[in-house]
């Protein structure tokens, strides 16, 4: 250890109340931070795993006319021979699943009252290998029974006010656009972590809206799934890569990743991380002004050591140099205990994480998520929050140090 | 070519309006090898002389000439070599750094001057505390010490470095009687054996005692410089 960095060290720990403080704002700074990215970058990774796993899926294939009218959801665009579609996909690597949906719009009623609804038509073998709505289930899933099925979600069974083993009637435009009506047993409801399934989706099997919409075999999209990485870019790169493959496999379909499809929530995602970092920056810059006190504080008790110091030889830019040592060494020891703390609170966000429907269901910016909401382990946020806090406490600490390096060696001197 | 020359030195100081001169026209030839006492009553431009010949501070008129080179003309990076290379202070207060043990304390002027190794500068540090009668005190630090015992520090600090010119200003005035005349004769022997320059402001009797030369101080100006030889005046 140099002569500098030994002098600071035992001035820093010689004054352990005013170092404490100072480092304990740091702290603070970066343990808010490092908690706010987990349960940020939890949030994010909770929404994205719903996104994929209830909604979007990895790779989503419809034709390019479906699409252009997909608010629609209309029943006159199907794929063209989409066995061999699905077929070929089940081949490339990484795909885990493949499944045929149908969406429709309906009406649902219970003689006294009337919902639109989201119809999601499922292919009940497969769509458990792309989408994992089942565990979401409370009663049933669907049978071999020849009676019309329907699973709902379960706000809209209790708006409807149905429970399972109910009636309830079901309205719709077949794909000739004539309009159907039919009764349907609820054999479950849908309890997911997205608010809109559970409000607006129902689910009915291909073998049952084969007559009920008059399907003929219709199948409007193609759902893949791919394997998940630990990694999340490595699995972005993956669905990349395969649609890219697909697009030039199959010119004339619509292939659109969940990036694409959910790219208004990923914009905010990345909006999220910045207004964490400005809060961030917000509290580091309160703790720059401790630490700023702390080191002219420094300055002030010693400025006759400075004029020894100055006097014996030392150079201006070495007395810049000891106090500096001060602002790193409260940095360090700030940003140390920041990390303790931020990571502290992150092993209980991780493993027990927040029930969010203790605070009642809500709405976070831009995407519906309530259940519990588990933290994430975010190295580089942990890094980057360590070597910011050090870069806050240098950089604090350098117009006290040059406030030292300043003083004319006679009146430090003279200073009582 | 003496070793310090001063040429019409006078010093100012402002005080709002008010200038206070502290020295007014001192014309002073200092040899190399001299052992040299300034004394003279408070207010009267000693402490000013010393920090002017140490260039911790610059006269408002004249000269300071060290080996013929005009110190007032340097830059601050050039006076903060020319003290590293050549000076060293003792002060009335000890000044020593707090948080350094006797030995580190002792050690800082080499560690400043980037010439030496650890070991060789942990050995002349040993050596010189020895001399000043700390040896079992080397680990201990400032607050640890009587005012006696610091100011024996102090006087380590400056002569460890082995420096042309010694200003020390009341090196004494902590000490006992006995522990003065150690270390005098300490400054004493380093000045015969290797012709250090030392430079006193002093009330201290011992000190003038066995100053070679006495300079007296009235009003910024000098008013008596006297040289002594063989315990007589010149």
């Amino acid at each position: 250890m140099g002569t500098l960095s030994k002098i600071a060290w035992r001035n820093v720990r010689r004054n352990k109340r005013r170092t404490f403080l100072s480092a304990l704002v740091i702290a603070v700074g970066l343990g808010i931070y490092i908690m706010m990215n987990s349960v940020m970058s939890g949030m994010d990774r909770a929404n994205i795993d719903n996104l994929i796993e209830l909604s979007t899926s990895s790779i989503k294939i419809t034709t390019q006319e479906y699409n252009d009218e997909k608010e629609s959801l209309p029943l006159k665009y199907g794929i063209t021979t989409p066995e061999n579609v699905i077929s070929y996909i089940k081949k490339q690597d990484r795909v885990t699943g493949v499944t045929p949906r149908t969406q429709f719009l309906g009406q649902l009623s219970n003689w006294e009252d009337t919902m639109p609804v989201m119809g999601q038509v499922i292919n009940v073998e497969t769509d458990r290998t792309v989408f994992d709505l089942e565990k979401y289930i409370d009663g049933d899933y669907f049978s071999d029974s020849k009676e019309n099925e329907i699973i709902l979600g379960k706000d809209l069974a209790e708006e409807m006010g149905v429970n399972i083993g109910d009636y309830i009637t079901l309205y719709a435009l077949t794909k000739y656009e004539s309009r159907n009506a039919d009764e349907f047993i609820v054999i479950g409801t849908l309890n997911t972590t997205d608010p809109n399934i559970n409000s607006n989706v129902i689910l009915i099997s291909y073998e049952t809206a084969d007559e009920f919409l008059d399907l003929e075999n219709l199948i409007t999209e193609i759902d893949v799934a791919m394997e998940r990485r630990v990694n999340y870019e490595t699995f972005t790169q993956d669905v990349d890569k395969l649609a890219q493959h697909l697009k030039n496999k199959y010119p004339q379909l619509e292939i659109k990743t969940f990036m694409e499809l959910a790219s208004g929530f990923l914009k905010i995602t990345e909006q999220k991380q910045f207004f964490g970092s400005i809060l961030m920056l917000v509290i580091l810059a309160i703790a720059a002004v401790g630490i700023f006190n702390s080191v002219l504080m420094s300055v002030y008790e010693r400025i006759r050591e400075i004029g020894v110091l100055r006097a014996q030889g030392m150079k201006r830019n070495e007395i810049i140099k000891l106090f500096l040592w001060e602002g790193i060494y409260i940095g360090l020891i700030g940003s140390f205990m920041g990390v303790i703390l931020g990571c502290g609170v992150n092993i209980y966000l991780v493993i027990h994480g927040i029930p969010l429907e203790k605070f009642g269901k809500f709405s976070n910016v831009g995407i519906p998520y309530w259940g519990t909401l588990y933290g994430e382990w975010n190295i580089g946020a942990i890094v980057f929050a360590f070597i910011f806090g050090l870069i806050v406490a240098l950089a604090a600490s350098y117009i006290p140090s040059r406030m030292a390096a300043k003083l004319e060696v006679t009146k430090a001197l003279r200073f009582v | 070519m003496p070793l310090l020359e001063l040429q019409g030195v006078i010093k100012n100081y402002t005080k709002g309006d008010q200038i206070i001169p502290a020295l007014r026209g001192i014309d002073l030839i200092i040899e190399k090898g001299d052992f040299l006492s300034i004394v003279g009553p408070s207010g009267s431009g000693k402490s000013t002389l010393l920090n002017i010949i140490g260039c911790i501070d610059t006269p408002t008129k004249g000269k300071v000439l060290y080996n013929g080179n005009d110190l007032t003309a340097l830059s601050d990076k050039e006076k903060t070599y020319y003290r590293k290379e050549n000076i060293s202070f003792i002060f009335q207060s000890y000044n020593l750094i707090p948080v350094l043990t006797t030995r580190e304390n002792v050690e800082l002027p080499l560690i400043i001057e980037k010439k030496f190794t650890k070991k060789e500068i942990h050995e002349k540090a040993m050596k010189i505390i020895q001399i000043v009668g700390l040896a079992d005190m080397a680990d201990r630090f400032p607050r640890e010490l009587s005012g006696g015992q610091e100011q024996r520090v102090a006087i380590a600090r400056a002569l460890v470095k082995n420096p042309l010119v010694v200003l020390a200003d009341e090196p004494t005035a902590n000490l006992d009687s006995e522990m003065s005349e150690d270390i005098i004769s300490v400054m004493q022997k380093m000045n015969e054996e290797r012709h250090t320059t030392f430079i006193f402001s002093t009330h201290d009797r011992l000190v003038e005692k066995h100053a070679k030369r006495v300079i007296i101080l009235r009003d910024g100006k000098i008013a008596k410089d006297e040289r002594k030889n063989n315990g007589n005046t010149e």
